[in-house]
C-alpha cells in the first residue's frame, strides 16, 4: 500500500488524542462490509474522530500519509459504498451526532453528518415539521450516508429525494480545509458555481461531509393509506399508471410482487394476504378536508383497475397494520437467507412487465429465489436475490443475473440506481450508461478535488484506483 | 445484448405512462402545452409562456409553481448539452429518479453559458386538472406577511401553485398571490379555505377563475435567500427601489423586474452588490441574466481550471 498502518495510527494518536483508533482485527472486522454483506474488504485502520475539527485534522494527515480514505456512517449502504475497497483507513462519523439548530420559522435545520434519520424525526416531531426522505434503513442510517448516496424512500414519488432537501453542506476537502457550499438559503454562497450539486450523491469521493442545512416541510394534517391486492400484473400496472396521473398525487405507490407477498405469508409475520397476488400500498396526505374528499376516488380507482380487495384507513395504528407486510419484507430477507442482494434500478414504467418476465426467467433458471418490491410511482425497482455465498456458484449466478438485468434496464432507457448509488457493486456498468464524451466529463469531476482518487477509491467508476 | 455505441443522446419521445417528454430547448412553454395537454399532462413551471424554455431556465431556477413542484432542475430529468466546441453530451436521465454518477445535470443547469448550452430537455410532466383559481389578497402589509407565514407552515403548502408576495410602484401596498390547479370539484373547498384564512386578518380576497397558472415574465435578477428573510427583504427592496419585486415565498427566491431602460449590467450590479455579503452569509446568492461576469475566488478558479482542462475547453 505504500504506507505503514502502524506508523499512521501512532501519529494519529498523538495528533488527534480524542479520536478512537481501531487496529485490532476483531475491531476492523465490523467494517468489512456494508449492506452488500457478501463483498468484504478489510480496512487497515478505523478512525472515529470526536468532532469535525478533529476529523479535518485526521483527513489532512491521512492525505499526507497517502492512505486511501473511506468515509462511513452507519454502513447501511446496499451498493458497496462505505467499504475500504482498496484498503487504507475508514473514517467513521458516528460521533458527529449533534442537531445544531431547528429553525421552525425558516423551515430548515442544521445537523451533523452522523445524525440518524430517526434522531432527526424525533427531534422534529414536536415542531409540526418533518424531513421527507425516508429510506427503509431510517432507524439507523445517518444523514451523511443519505446525502452521499442521494437516498430516497417510499415517499419520494411526491416529496422527492435527498437532493431536493439539501440546502447546504460543510465539507472537509482532501487537504483538510473546511469549505461550505450553500447554507440555510440553499444557494451557491460566494462561489460562482453551485458545487453542492456535485457533492450530493458523490458517494464519499469528493470530500468528507461534516454538516448539512436541510429543508423541512410542514407535517401533513392527515394521511390515508390504501392496501390493494391484484390477481395479475396487468391489473397492477393499470392501477399504477392511473395513480401516477391522478390529481390526488399520491406520496407513495409501493408494489410487492407475489414472491414478496408469499415470503411474508410464509413467515411468522404473515398478515393473511393471498400468496399469488401483487400488492399495492398507496398513501395520500395533506389537509384533512382535501384528502378526505380524495380518498373515495383513490379506492374507486384501485377497484376499477381490477383489485380484488381494497382496504384503507386514516387511523395511524390501522395504517401501520396495512403497511406491515411491506415493512416486514425488508427485515425478513436477512432472516430467511444467509445472504441477500438488494438491487436498485429505475425503469420506464412501461417496461415493468418485460423486466419482471426477464427477472423471473433468469432467477428460475439459476435457482436463485428472488422477491421484488418497487417504488412504483417513480419506477424504482428493487429485486432482492436470496442466496448463500458459501454455496459454490451462487455469487456468480447472482452477479450474472444482476449484470444482465442492468444491461437490459440501460437498454430500455432506465437508470442504474435510483437511491442506493453505484458503490463498487455497479461501477463496472457505468460505461454502458454514458457515451465516451459524457463518461470523460463524469470521470473528471472527482479529479477536480481529488486528482489521485484517494477518497473512496474504486467507487462509482471501476478504474478510480488510488495511485499513491 | 448490444448497447448502442457513441453518445447516448436523448431523441424525441413522449412517454405518457411516466409523464416525461423530450423537447428542443428553444421551444416555448406554449408550444409544449399544446403538445401535451390533449394527452392530459402539463409542464407547470412557467415564467413566460412565449419565451424559449432554455431562456426561462437560465433566467431563474424557480417559477411560481416551484412552490408546489420545486425548481426547474428537479423538473427537468435530463438534457442534451452542447459544449462550446460543438461536442454534444447527455446529462441526466429519462426516468424521474436517478443516483447514477455525479449530478452534472443539475450543476450545469445553473451555469448559464459558461460551459455550453442545453439543446434538448426531458421534462417531468404533471397531471392536467380541469380547473384552477388565482387569488389576490390585499390588505395591510403586516397582515399579509402573517398570512404568508401561516401558509408556509400549513399542510396546504404542497398544493399551492403560487404563494407569491408582490410589490411594485404601481401598488400602494404589496399584495399576496395564491393559486391552485385542481379538479373542478375541489375548487369550492380551496376557495372556502382562502376566505377562512383571510377574514380574521381583515384581508380582501379577489378570485380569478381559470387554470390557476401565473407568469410574470423573465426576471431581470434573482435573489436567493431563506424563508426567514424572504418577506422582509422583498418589502425592504420594494420600498427602497420602487421596482417590481416578486417574492416566491416557499422557494425563498425574489425576482426583480426592471423597466427596459434600466436593464443595464452596471446598474444591476450597483443595485445588488450591496446585498451580496448578507445573502452569502445565509448561503444565498444573486444572479442576473444581464450580468455575465462575477468575481471567482482563487480556490474556485483552480477547480474550474481543472474542470476546463479535463473537459477539453479553452481556459
Amino acid at each position: 500500500m505504500g504506507f505503514s498502518c502502524g506508523a499512521v495510527a501512532q501519529s494519529l494518536r498523538r495528533s488527534s488524542p480524542r479520536a478512537r483508533i481501531l487496529e485490532a482485527p476483531a475491531q476492523l472486522a465490523g467494517y468489512d462490509a456494508d449492506g452488500l454483506g457478501y463483498k468484504t474488504f478489510r480496512p487497515d485502520l478505523v478512525i472515529i474522530p470526536a468532532d469535525a475539527e478533529e476529523m479535518a485534522a485526521v483527513v489532512r494527515q491521512l492525505h499526507q500519509a497517502r492512505v486511501p480514505i473511506t468515509l462511513r456512517g452507519a454502513g447501511t449502504s446496499l451498493a458497496g459504498g462505505p467499504v475500504a475497497a482498496q484498503g487504507g483507513a475508514i473514517v467513521h462519523t458516528s460521533r458527529l451526532r449533534a442537531i445544531r439548530r431547528i429553525d421552525t420559522a425558516g423551515l430548515w435545520c442544521e445537523v451533523e453528518c452522523g445524525v440518524t434519520l430517526q434522531q432527526l424525526e424525533e427531534a422534529l416531531a414536536p415542531t409540526g415539521l418533518f424531513y421527507p426522505p425516508d429510506p427503509s434503513s431510517g432507524l439507523v442510517c445517518t444523514l451523511g450516508g443519505n446525502v452521499a448516496s442521494n437516498a430516497g424512500g417510499a415517499h419520494c414519488f411526491r416529496y422527492g429525494v435527498t437532493s431536493n432537501y439539501v440546502l447546504g453542506l460543510e465539507v472537509i476537502m482532501l487537504d483538510g480545509k473546511v469549505r461550505r457550499f450553500g447554507g440555510p438559503a440553499g444557494g451557491r454562497g460566494p462561489w460562482q458555481e453551485d458545487w453542492k450539486r456535485l457533492m450530493i450523491g458523490s458517494e464519499g469521493t469528493l470530500g468528507a461531509f461534516t454538516r448539512f442545512w436541510l429543508r423541512l416541510m410542514p407535517q401533513p394534517e392527515k394521511v390515508w393509506t390504501f392496501r390493494a391486492m391484484f390477481p395479475d400484473l396487468s391489473s397492477t400496472e393499470r392501477a399504477i399508471h392511473a395513480l401516477v396521473r391522478h390529481p390526488s398525487f399520491p406520496v407513495a405507490i409501493e408494489m410487492m410482487d407475489p414472491h414478496a407477498v408469499a415470503m411474508v405469508e410464509d413467515s411468522p409475520l404473515a398478515v393473511g394476504l393471498p400468496r399469488d397476488h401483487f400488492l399495492l400500498l398507496v398513501e395520500i396526505d395533506g389537509p384533512a378536508r382535501l384528502v378526505d374528499q380524495r380518498a373515495p376516488a383513490v379506492a374507486a380507482l384501485l377497484r376499477g383497475a381490477g383489485s380484488t380487495e381494497v382496504l384503507s384507513s386514516a387511523d395511524s395504528q390501522e395504517r401501520a397494520r396495512l403497511f406491515k407486510a411491506r415493512k416486514a419484507q425488508g427485515g425478513l430477507l436477512g432472516q430467511i437467507s444467509p445472504d441477500f442482494l438488494v438491487q436498485d434500478a429505475v425503469i420506464p414504467k412501461q417496461a415493468l412487465a418485460e423486466m419482471l418476465r426477464f427477472l423471473y426467467s433468469e432467477a428460475e433458471t439459476a435457482g436463485i429465489p428472488t422477491v421484488t418490491v418497487m417504488h412504483a410511482g417513480d419506477g424504482n425497482l428493487h429485486p432482492n436475490f436470496l442466496f448463500d455465498s458459501r454455496r459454490p456458484g451462487d455469487v456468480e449466478k447472482v452477479e450474472g443475473i444482476s449484470k444482465r438485468l442492468m444491461e437490459k434496464i440501460v437498454a430500455a432507457g432506465g437508470a442504474l440506481s435510483g437511491e442506493h448509488g453505484i458503490g463498487n457493486d455497479k461501477a463496472a456498468y457505468m460505461p454502458w450508461v454514458f457515451g465516451p464524451q459524457t463518461l470523460r466529463l463524469q470521470k473528471s469531476v472527482s479529479r477536480i478535488f481529488d486528482p489521485r482518487n484517494q477518497l473512496n477509491p474504486l467507487k462509482i467508476f471501476a478504474d478510480r484506483r488510488f495511485a499513491a | 445484448m448490444n448497447l448502442p455505441v457513441g453518445e447516448r443522446l436523448f431523441g424525441s419521445f413522449f412517454d405518457e405512462v411516466d409523464g416525461v417528454v423530450a423537447v428542443p430547448a428553444r421551444v416555448s412553454l406554449a408550444e409544449i402545452q399544446r403538445e401535451v395537454a390533449p394527452r392530459g399532462w402539463r409542464f407547470p413551471l412557467v415564467l413566460d409562456r412565449e419565451a424559449p424554455l432554455a431562456d426561462q431556465v437560465s433566467a431563474s431556477a424557480f417559477a411560481p409553481a416551484s412552490s408546489r413542484f420545486g425548481p426547474y432542475c428537479d423538473n427537468l430529468t435530463g438534457m442534451n448539452w452542447e459544449l462550446p466546441d460543438g461536442r454534444r453530451v447527455r446529462m441526466g436521465e429519462r426516468v424521474v429518479k436517478s443516483t447514477t454518477g455525479f449530478d452534472l445535470h443539475r450543476f450545469l443547469l445553473g451555469t448559464g453559458d459558461r460551459y455550453g448550452r442545453p439543446t434538448d430537455f426531458v421534462l417531468r410532466l404533471r397531471p392536467l386538472g380541469d380547473a384552477g383559481t388565482v387569488w389576490s389578497l390585499r390588505g395591510k402589509s403586516a397582515s399579509l406577511e402573517e398570512v404568508a407565514r401561516k401558509l408556509l407552515h400549513s399542510s396546504y403548502l404542497p398544493w399551492l401553485e403560487s404563494l407569491d408576495w408582490i410589490g411594485d410602484r404601481q401598488s400602494v401596498e404589496p399584495w399576496l398571490r395564491l393559486a391552485v390547479h385542481c379538479p373542478k370539484e375541489e375548487l369550492e373547498m380551496f376557495g372556502a379555505w382562502v376566505q377562512d384564512m383571510a377574514r380574521p386578518e381583515g384581508i380582501h380576497v379577489e378570485a380569478t377563475p381559470g387554470d390557476g397558472s401565473v407568469s410574470d415574465g423573465l426576471p431581470d435578477a434573482v435573489l436567493k435567500t431563506s424563508p426567514n428573510y424572504v418577506l422582509s427583504l422583498a418589502r425592504r427592496l420594494t420600498h427602497g427601489t420602487g421596482f417590481r419585486w416578486v417574492g416566491l415565498c416557499a422557494c425563498a427566491a425574489i425576482h426583480l423586474y426592471l423597466p427596459p431602460e434600466l436593464r443595464d449590467p452596471t446598474q444591476i450590479q450597483a443595485l445588488l452588490e450591496p446585498l451580496q455579503e448578507m445573502l452569502w452569509e445565509q448561503g444565498g446568492d444573486w444572479s442576473s441574466r444581464h450580468v455575465s461576469s462575477t468575481v471567482v475566488l482563487a480556490e474556485e478558479a483552480s477547480w474550474l481550471a481543472v474542470l476546463r482542462k479535463e473537459w477539453g475547453l479553452a481556459a
